[in-house]
């Protein structure tokens, strides 16, 4: 109940506060059950507690003052032993609610400050997993025996282009840097192949799910680009500023080719690539054009909602449009899964049309020794460590 | 007498020296752009939410009270708490980062200061000789090289290719750095590697000086041992400018090591300061920042009064200090 009553808290500003708006009262009729009752229905209602900003929370705990230093929760592995900034030990919660799990008794784990500090670990063997390696790490460590790389999802790098900013705000313009697009080019400069391991679109979608409506690609179509720039004011080109964060894996590849891909046709991209932690904290949100890393949603009004809603508190190209709104909060309401779908249809078709994001989706990257088996991490992006096993 | 009028105001100027320091860090950290309290709640945070943590934080107060509260803190030891790791008391990361740190810079000490004397005196009395040559050269060659490639050489040649050093300096858990000593090897010959060839080359060209001087002929041509000449009476001498260079090179050894740190992601304070920019955590970035500027300034007024200690000719000189 805490954790549900939270989110409503207004000194807490939680990030889902709006998606729980629609409790309207919540009981505990025994000590294994919650029975939440909403003010309108809500098909994908339960599919919000997958977000990684719903852990399970204790009244007992003071977050406020004691933050992350003594976590308590309901999850697989108890923390044992804290060196903040340098290692934590976990070890198997025995009251774990699932029989059999965890597999391992005890995890280590490293804080390591540098992705390559981290790599030489590994492949030293004085850790079995690391989280988040780029493409060229993938290739190397694919080269050498007693390791491999594994992709348990695709997560989506949003290209945005600010809807209530020049030059983008006029959908001619955003029409014509779509037109010099080409997703085999991008595809390869993600070190991956395109429908295999990439995949590319227009939509806030990723082509992974049930939702996902295929649009045939629009074709790379430098002419019509320019004849868009023009008929928009812009005939002899344009330039615009590129922010990214250029240490975010995949970063700095797509952000060269997305400035070679838009020349030829006049628009010229200024890449102002910062460290992650920069573009986050002083350029996101606040960029006429932005490549951001997304983790994909389970069900994807979750997202819409957060990035796509005039009202989403993380709705980075200031899309303001009335139609998808309305779209966005009938797909949240409608209980027919057919209805709800066309829904999703005429959503992602006005986005192919007038949309502010190009969805380019690549492989989240996990290198592994061969003496790990089952590392899970589903869309949720959590990794599933209970199942793992390290011999 | 003159020489403690010379640490009386030195030491003054040392105390004056940290007060303008820690007033230049503090608004200089105040100045960069964001908000606290939105980047403690994060984007989503309402502004009534962000108004009253700023509140509680005091983040509304005159600048000039808060400056108060925040260097009373470090008087008193309190270093704050963390923002990225809410709960988290600085003290408790801080000194164990800096105690990591001061084993490190210590045995790098042990090893470049030893072998950059020695060869620095052996080079100067060969001085135009193939020993000079090569000493010169080597001292040169590892100068030049930055320490995040001097420390991927040092990998691959003892932790990859012989195996015999640890890759990365991690102390694994439930143990501490004087059970894992062998991380400190790499980190500390990469330090070594850079100062090799400032202290060698300092060190040489004093030698070189001194040999040439009247009294040391004198003594050569008294028909004293050559060795005792070199080191009872020119190297007494000829060491002056190498302490002056390595005291000044204690601040930068005792935290200024990120590099190495990251490079090697061994646990100090070089790595942690990284670790706080990054994170954006501000007050841990202020006590690093902090920190490292008062070893720097006290390495340095150490050194001028271990200067003055040694040579005469400033210790009993009389007048301007």
């Amino acid at each position: 109940m805490y954790t549900l009553e939270r989110t409503q808290d207004p000194d807490i500003g939680h990030l889902k506060a709006q998606d729980f708006e629609n409790l309207e009262k919540i009981a505990t009729p025994d000590d294994h059950t919650v029975v939440i009752t909403l003010k309108e229905a809500a098909p994908t209602f339960n599919f919000i507690f997958t977000d990684y900003n719903m852990a399970i929370l204790s009244s007992d705990y003071d977050y406020a003052s004691k933050g992350e230093s003594a976590p308590m929760g309901t999850g697989p592995f108890k923390l044992e032993k804290l060196v903040p900034k340098e290692s934590a030990l976990l070890v198997k919660n025995s009251d774990y609610w699932a029989e059999g799990l965890p597999k391992a008794d005890e995890l280590r784990i490293y804080f390591v400050p540098d992705i390559d500090s981290s790599v030489s670990l590994l492949e030293a063997g004085e850790v079995d997993i690391v989280p988040q390696i780029s493409p060229i790490i993938k290739k190397r460590l694919e080269s050498m025996d007693g390791f491999k790389v594994v992709s348990p999802y695709q997560e989506s790098r949003f290209i945005a282009l600010a809807d209530d900013r020049e030059p983008f705000s006029d959908n001619r313009v955003r029409l014509a840097f779509k037109y010099s697009m080409d997703p085999e080019i991008l595809a390869k400069a993600c070190q991956g192949t395109l429908g295999e391991t990439i995949f590319y679109n227009e939509t806030p979608i990723v082509n992974a799910l049930a939702q996902y409506k295929k649009i045939p690609f629009r074709g790379r179509d430098i002419d019509k680009a320019k004849e868009l720039l023009a008929e928009a004011g812009y005939p002899d080109g344009l330039s615009v500023d590129f922010f990214y964060a250029s240490d975010h894996p995949y970063g700095s590849d797509i952000a060269q080719t997305l400035k070679e891909l838009a020349a030829p046709a006049g628009i010229e991209l200024n890449l102002k690539g910062f460290p992650r932690d920069i573009y986050l904290s002083q350029h996101w949100m606040d960029g006429p054009m932005l490549l951001t890393g997304w983790g994909v949603r389970v069900d994807p009004s979750m997202l819409l909602m957060l990035a796509y809603h005039s009202e989403g508190p993380w709705n980075e190209s200031h899309i303001d449009n009335p139609r998808i709104d309305e779209l966005i909060e009938k797909i949240r309401g409608e209980v027919d899964p057919e209805v709800r779908q066309t829904y999703y249809d005429e959503l992602q078709q006005i986005f192919h049309e007038e949309g502010t994001v190009i969805n380019l989706q690549v492989p989240y990257l996990v290198g592994v020794s061969d003496a790990v088996t089952d590392y899970r991490q589903p869309l949720t992006m959590l990794p599933q460590l209970e199942y793992t096993t390290i011999k | 007498m003159d020489f403690l009028k010379r640490f009386a105001k030195r030491l003054g100027f040392t105390l004056l020296t940290i007060l303008a320091m820690s007033i230049l860090i503090f608004f200089l950290v105040e100045i960069m752009p964001g908000d606290v309290a939105q980047t403690v709640l994060g984007q989503s945070a309402t502004e009534e939410s962000v108004a009253a943590l700023r509140d509680r934080m005091g983040l509304d107060d005159p600048m000039h009270e808060r400056y108060i509260r925040w260097a009373g803190g470090f008087i008193r030891g309190d270093l704050g708490e963390s923002l990225y790791m809410r709960g988290v008391q600085i003290n408790t990361i801080f000194w164990r980062k800096v105690g990591h740190s001061v084993v490190l810079a210590l045995t790098a000490l042990l090893f470049y200061v030893p072998l950059s004397i020695l060869f620095g005196v052996f080079a100067g009395v060969k001085e135009g000789k193939a020993p000079d040559a090569i000493i010169s050269f080597v001292g040169l060659a590892t100068m030049a090289l930055p320490e995040f490639v001097s420390g991927i050489i040092l990998i691959t040649v003892f932790a990859v290719g012989l195996e015999i050093l640890p890759i990365a300096s991690i102390i694994p858990i439930g143990e501490n750095l004087w059970q894992n000593l062998d991380i400190l090897v790499l980190p500390a010959l990469s330090i070594t590697f850079v100062m090799f060839g400032y202290v060698s080359r300092m060190q040489r060209s004093s030698m070189v000086s001194v040999m040439k001087a009247d009294y040391i002929r004198a003594a050569i041509l008294k028909g004293m041992p050559r060795k005792y000449v070199i080191f009872r009476h020119a190297l007494k001498n000829a060491l002056l400018p190498t302490i002056t260079i390595i005291g000044m090179n204690m601040g930068w050894l005792f935290g200024g090591l990120i590099v190495v740190e990251t490079l090697f992601g061994f646990p100090g304070l070089g790595s942690l300061t990284m670790s706080a920019i990054k994170t954006r955590d501000i007050p841990l970035i202020e006590a690093c920042v902090l920190f490292i500027t008062f070893i720097f300034v006290f390495s340095t007024f150490i050194t001028d009064m271990l200067y003055a200690f040694l040579n005469p000719r400033i210790r009993y000189k009389r007048g301007d200090v």
